[in-house]
């Protein structure tokens, strides 16, 4: 659910370059307490490197990026303390504990002395971690070392939460976990900040969506809006064999088809509620000399947007 | 204190290996230890002596021998076991006195001392000093011989007055001066040369480590992640050194401490020490996290730091004292701060300086280390945000 209020955080313009390489050009989006979003793309779309540059921790070459109010830069001190960071990789000490990984962050977030054993013992219930604490993380599963890294951005009750990639690499179940825990704290007002390449996720956790590729915000908005992009029109891809031409010109002249296209093994179809146009658009596709094999259909979903948009699948 | 917080979880992490109780403790005291026996000046010469039966002028000639200290006697009971002790290295020569001693030599007739040792310098050293002592004898001897066939008295008070009158002889002394400042005074101990080169090569390798640390750290993400706390740049670094630092001062002050208790060794003022101790400390310190922020691979930094460590001591003089060199390559030994280092503990422990003495190269090492960690500061916040 998209919750009102101030933004949380605020990016303008965001803008890098490594080289040759524009990674991001022009990416900008702001986020409400209580919200989370989502920034969806495949590999080397220039996720990490926007939130690398939210988080303070690549200088970047334009824009403006503004965290509870206070301005980010690498130097900055009172942004950062806004932000809970997690990182994709699993920056934890392997030879620590558990509670000695959370408690040396609790310093260096700033949490006070006194109240940094009371703090690392909530967070390990949050993590269902409290009766592995004593051991060190190097004898975790995956999915524990998962969830002490994300354990480590909560410790200072952050009001924005950063999480790039965190079910990367982890068992269905470790990962329906996080992705609970990921509900609860935006139910409790902190504003997320989420990427992943994986649609489903971004489904489930985010009010909004920002899709991103090659450097560049494609298209933001919630679910609902950006299916809106495409259409309320179903993909139906045919496996067929057989006269395809003549089939893909009588799939065309069908009133519910908005689009037809050939690939390899058969035709790729936009299609205006294929449940009731299916048994007519098989029938023409008989007369036309065209065999059948498998169809599948796919309901618009963000998988669908980001093909439209980009031309090309998530994973590709 | 957040740069406190990281240096505690760095030792705590360092000392969690135990093979880092060897490198860190031991192997520095072995090494002083093996160091100081092998080619420590200050060791006692032993002979190995067979004095069976030989009476009171043979055990007398013993005495003579041991002297006033500068030998070191050891008996044994027969030939058969002095020889192998000879070859063995156990004593450095080997003498044996004939069974009958006593009663030749008051006979008037010849004693035949017999002499063993090895092919080497202390051997023809040791020859003299024994020739002498029974020459001495000899002397008293012929005096006292002399006397019992000028006056007929008997032979044991002819030789109680001959060494009576001996003594107001006027003899001849050697006085040895040295022209020049001398390589190492005569005074020094047998470990403390080799200590403080061991303790300045131990203490800039133990600090370099801190380079594979760095770059673990680096490698798993935590400098990053660091970064996203509330926490600058410069606290990391004055962390992570501040961590490396500790345990190369905790190595250094048991170095210091254990050597002065273990080997006596003469470490001269010890607040002079104490500030070269630091001053090294931070230099290693430095160094180490350079190379750490520098390096893309902890094997990278590993190689470096080890090659570094051992071929800047060398230079630096930690491995040969720097007054053997050249002085052309003295001069360029100065571009290490082994070389600042001991030419403060040369001031400290062999002309006896204080602090004041050595404030130079205090403040050349101050400003080594203030260098390094400003250059190790900008290197690391670049590689972690750009």
């Amino acid at each position: 659910m998209q919750r009102a209020g101030p933004p949380v955080l605020e990016c303008t313009a965001l803008r890098k370059r490594f080289g040759d390489l524009l990674a991001v050009d022009g990416v900008g989006f702001t986020i409400a307490g209580g919200e989370t979003y989502g920034l969806l793309g495949p590999n080397g779309a220039g996720k990490t490197t926007t939130i690398s540059m939210v988080c303070g921790l690549l200088e970047r070459d334009g824009g403006t990026v503004t965290v509870a109010g206070r301005p980010m830069t690498t130097r900055s001190v009172e942004a950062k303390a806004a932000i809970g960071y997690i990182p994709q990789e699993l920056a934890i000490y392997p030879d620590l504990t558990a509670r000695e990984n959370l408690a040396f962050f609790a310093r260096l977030y700033g949490l006070p002395r006194a109240a940094v054993s009371t703090r690392v013992a909530e967070v390990l219930d949050v993590i269902g971690l409290a009766d592995r604490a004593g051991d060190r993380a190097s004898e975790f599963s995956g999915g524990m070392k998962r969830r002490l890294n994300i354990g480590i951005g909560l410790l200072h009750r952050p009001r924005l939460l950063v999480l790039d990639e965190p079910t990367a690499g982890v068992d269905p179940q470790s990962r329906n976990s996080i992705l609970g825990s990921i509900e609860e704290l935006s139910d409790s007002g902190m504003a997320v900040l989420y990427t992943t390449h994986y649609m489903e996720e971004a489904e489930r956790l985010c009010d909004r969506v920002g899709i991103i590729d090659g450097g560049q915000l494609k298209a933001e908005g919630t679910r609902r809006e950006l299916v809106a992009l495409v259409g309320e029109t179903d993909r139906v891809r045919l496996s067929a064999a057989g006269e395809l031409e003549a089939g893909l010109a009588a799939c065309l002249v069908l009133p519910s088809v908005r689009e037809a296209s050939r690939h390899d093994d058969g035709l790729d179809l936009l299609v205006d509620g294929a449940a009731a146009a299916l048994p007519g658009l098989l029938a023409a596709l008989g007369a036309a000399g065209v065999t059948v094999r498998s169809v599948d259909v796919a309901e618009p979903n963000l998988e669908a947007v980001f093909l439209h948009l980009t031309g090309r699948a998530l994973r590709d | 204190m957040k740069a406190l917080a990281i240096a505690r979880t760095n030792v705590r992490r360092l000392f969690r290996e135990r093979s880092t109780i060897f490198f860190v403790f031991v192997l520095p005291m072995l090494i002083i230890l093996l160091l100081g026996a092998t080619f420590g000046g200050g060791l006692t010469p032993r002979v190995g002596v067979v004095a069976t039966g030989v009476g009171e002028l043979g055990e007398q000639l013993v005495e003579a021998i041991a002297g006033g200290g500068d030998l070191e006697v050891v008996r044994y009971d027969s030939r058969e076991a002095l020889g192998p002790a000879v070859e063995r290295g156990r004593v450095d020569a080997g003498l044996e006195l004939p069974a009958n001693y006593d009663r030749t030599v008051r006979s008037g007739g010849e004693a035949v001392l017999r002499f063993l040792a090895r092919p080497d310098q202390l051997g023809p050293q040791l020859r003299a000093a024994v020739a002498a002592a029974a020459a001495g004898q000899a002397a008293e001897l012929r005096a006292a011989r002399f006397t019992v066939a000028e006056t007929g008295s008997g032979f044991d008070e002819a030789l109680a007055r001959a060494r009576m009158v001996a003594v107001a002889i006027p003899s001849i002394s050697v006085e040895e001066t040295t022209a020049g400042e001398a390589l190492l005074p005569r005074d020094l101990g047998t470990f403390d040369l080799g200590a403080s080169q061991q303790l300045l090569l131990f203490v800039f390798l133990t600090s370099l480590t801190g380079a594979s640390a760095l770059m673990e750290t680096r490698r798993l993400g935590i400098s990053r992640r660091m970064l996203s706390t509330p926490t600058s740049g410069w606290t990391i670094l004055i962390g992570e050194a501040l961590g490396r630092f500790g345990v190369a001062l905790v190595q250094g002050v048991f170095i210091l401490v254990g050597t002065l208790l273990a080997f006596r060794v003469d470490w001269g003022d010890p607040l002079g020490a104490a500030a070269v101790l630091v001053a090294f400390c931070l230099v290693g310190s430095g160094a180490g996290m350079l190379l750490g922020a520098t390096f893309r691979s902890e094997q990278q930094a590993i190689s470096v730091s080890l090659l570094a460590g051992l071929g800047l001591a060398a230079l630096g003089g930690s491995m040969v004292p720097l007054e053997v060199f050249p002085r052309a390559v003295r001069d360029v030994a100065h571009v290490t701060p082994h070389a600042w280092g001991n030419d403060a503990f040369a001031e400290l422990v062999r002309r006896g300086g204080g602090i004041e003495d050595i404030l130079l190269e205090l403040g050349v090492l101050l400003a080594l280390a203030a260098l390094l960690l400003a250059l190790a500061a900008w290197r690391l916040r670049r590689a972690i945000t750009r």
